[in-house]
């Protein structure tokens, strides 16, 4: 590999700009089995909580036209045993090591922060933005005050790069941003899953218990990579796009949208390998078109 | 990408898809079949193994066309390619004594290279198969090289024959309350009974935690992944 994809986001230095999506990758232990997992940029966890949880009961899983709606509900281990299991397991695996942090309340975040100083990771994902759970996560990503508030606590209590993970679901997503920078986020990502919904005609019921659920998947492409265009207009900080990317093409035109970086979700659960064929195809790019790296295009829209 | 070499229906709706030069796998595992580069469905969807010849390296498929990720994959042809993930899943485990497997409609998918393999790893127990249907039988005939007993109900509750005891090893995949039912008798003359799940999926590989089943315990277990073979008294409170 060359020097072509080196990319540097919130200070980090990454082998390419291609990272696996939160709570797509688990800790990356389930795909390190089928591919060569050492060749990704960055790896973001699982979504994390204080306490861990079981996630949500009932269905988790619906396909939709080019998409899918889940309800997981954040199912995970906990802070703890991340930083004692998981955080050096991911370590040796050679990418950059994102922890992707959620909560139930303000206090749930910070103390969740302060934990996870004692773990050996690179850069701090704060979710903001998951729609499966109740009390909480997304609803701190809906307005700015409380982005921004959010974002400012965690800042002070941890040692990391802090990038603050956005939810579309709000009526500007560029307000929402602009908040978190000038809270003290070091880069923004985005975007989390669209609120959706599914309904059984037959049973004459929600398909999910929670009712609503997340989309994800080329559905969302579109709308995502206007919201990064627009937020990249907006911000100084690095931003990470995401949403629906399946191919080169598609991680392409979210770099020169404004993101420094891309992160793959659902189209790793249709193909293992399409992180892999990305990096090669960004390689390629490069090659044809006489870049000496690939941050050369990054927001020439 | 593999290649298909056969694809056809030999009744309504539910099809034998055979695919060469595919790796192989153990009986209950299973593959992720999808349309190469698909959006829609862009997911693949999981099948079991039903058959894996070794000599030309082809396995089969038998799936029941339900909606469309399965409808898609009916309409392929000899000749196309299609992309395969896997094997994936434990798969059955092999005892040493007597078996019964009870399938029901195209939960015989599984049962059927298991027979195989229960054969092969032992010419001489005995192996009684019991397969019940809603309407008509299929690949029925196919059990016959591998069992000693064939047992066929249509339209009727296939469970209400099997007698169960303790010291043989029970199988089934089929419908939810068919599996429960064999679970209940299963639990009734403590006998062991392993059951083959099913779930919706997006991985298969267990990265996801989409397809969670609870176990009695109240646990968490991956359906693709610490599945989808459980022994009926983990998942099943009967
Ligand atoms: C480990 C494992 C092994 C398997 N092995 C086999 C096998 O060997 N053979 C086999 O045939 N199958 C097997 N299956 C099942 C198979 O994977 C599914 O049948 C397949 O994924 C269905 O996909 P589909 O796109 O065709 O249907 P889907 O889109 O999933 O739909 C299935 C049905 O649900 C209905 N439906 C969907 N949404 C709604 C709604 N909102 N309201 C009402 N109805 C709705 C559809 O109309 C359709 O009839 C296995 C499953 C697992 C988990
Ligand atoms: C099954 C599933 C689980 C997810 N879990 C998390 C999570 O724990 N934390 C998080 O920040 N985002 C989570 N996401 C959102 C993804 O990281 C990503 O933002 C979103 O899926 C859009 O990208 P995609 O279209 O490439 O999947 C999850 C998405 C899916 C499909
Ligand atoms: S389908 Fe993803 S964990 Fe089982």
């Amino acid at each position: 590999m060359s020097e072509k994809l080196l990319t540097t986001i919130l200070g980090v230095e990454l082998k390419n700009p291609v990272i696996a999506a939160s709570g797509t990758f688990g800790f990356g232990r389930e795909y390190s089995e089928l591919i060569d997992v050492s060749r990704l940029g960055g790896i973001s966890s699982k979504g994390l909580t204080l306490k861990g949880s079981l996630g949500n009961s009932g269905r988790r899983l619906l396909e939709t036209p080019a998409g899918m709606l889940n309800s997981i509900g954040l199912e995970n281990p906990g802070v703890d045993t991340f930083v004692r299991d998981e955080a050096p397991y991911m370590r040796e695996l050679g990418p950059v090591v994102i922890a992707n942090l959620g909560g139930h309340s303000e206090q749930d975040y910070v103390e969740g922060a302060k934990m996870l100083n004692h773990a050996d990771i690179d850069i701090l994902e704060l979710n903001i933005s998951c729609p499966n759970v109740k009390e909480g996560g997304m609803a701190f990503g809906l307005i700015p005050e409380s982005a921004a508030k959010i974002t400012k606590l965690v800042k002070e209590n941890s040692r990391h790069p802090l990038l603050v993970k956005l939810s579309p679901n709000v009526t500007s997503i560029v307000e929402v941003a602009l908040a978190c920078e000038e809270a003290g986020a070091n880069g923004i990502s985005l975007v989390n899953t669209f609120l959706g919904m599914a309904i059984d005609v037959e049973k004459k019921e929600a398909v999910f218990e929670n009712v609503y659920a997340g989309l994800s998947g080329p559905a969302i492409r579109p709308i995502a990579l206007r919201m990064v265009h627009e937020v990249k207009k907006h911000v100084k900080i690095d931003v990470v796009g995401m949403g629906g990317i399946m191919n080169t093409i598609d991680a392409l035109a979210f770099l020169m949208a404004g993101a420094s970086a891309v992160q793959v979700g659902s189209a790793t659960f249709a193909n293992p390998e399409t992180m892999l064929k990305i990096i090669d195809g960004l390689e390629e790019y490069c090659q044809l078109h006489n870049l000496n790296n690939i941050s050369e295009i990054c927001g020439i829209i | 990408m593999f290649t298909i070499v056969k694809n056809e229906m030999i009744a309504e709706d539910i099809y034998t898809l055979s695919l060469k030069n595919a790796p192989a796998g153990n009986a209950g595992q299973f593959f992720m079949l999808r349309v190469p580069g698909s959006a829609d469905p862009f997911l693949g969807r999981p099948l079991s193994i039903f058959d894996y010849d070794e000599d030309r390296k082809i396995v089969s498929f038998l799936y029941q066309a339900k909606g469309p990720g399965t409808q898609l994959l009916a309409s392929l042809m000899p000749g196309q390619k299609i992309e395969l993930q896997g094997p994936y899943g434990n798969g059955f485990p092999m005892p040493d004594g007597s078996v019964t497997l009870i399938g029901g409609g195209i939960g015989i998918a599984p049962l059927h290279y298991l027979t195989k393999q229960l054969r092969r790893a032992k010419p001489t127990r005995h192996i009684s198969v019991y397969l019940g249907f809603r309407e008509e039988g299929y690949m029925v005939d196919s059990f016959k090289l591998y069992c000693d007993e064939l047992h066929v109900d249509i339209g009727g509750q296939i469970t209400a024959n099997v007698g169960f005891s303790l010291g043989d090893t029970y199988f089934t995949c089929g419908p939810e309350p068919m599996m429960m039912a064999a679970a209940k008798a299963a639990r009734k003359h403590r006998a062991k009974l392993y059951v083959s799940l099913e779930s919706h999926m997006a991985c298969g590989v267990g990265a996801c935690l989409g397809c969670t089943c609870k176990t009695t315990q109240g646990a968490n277990r991956r359906v693709c992944k610490d599945g989808p073979v459980f022994l009926a008294e983990e998942v099943y409170n009967v």
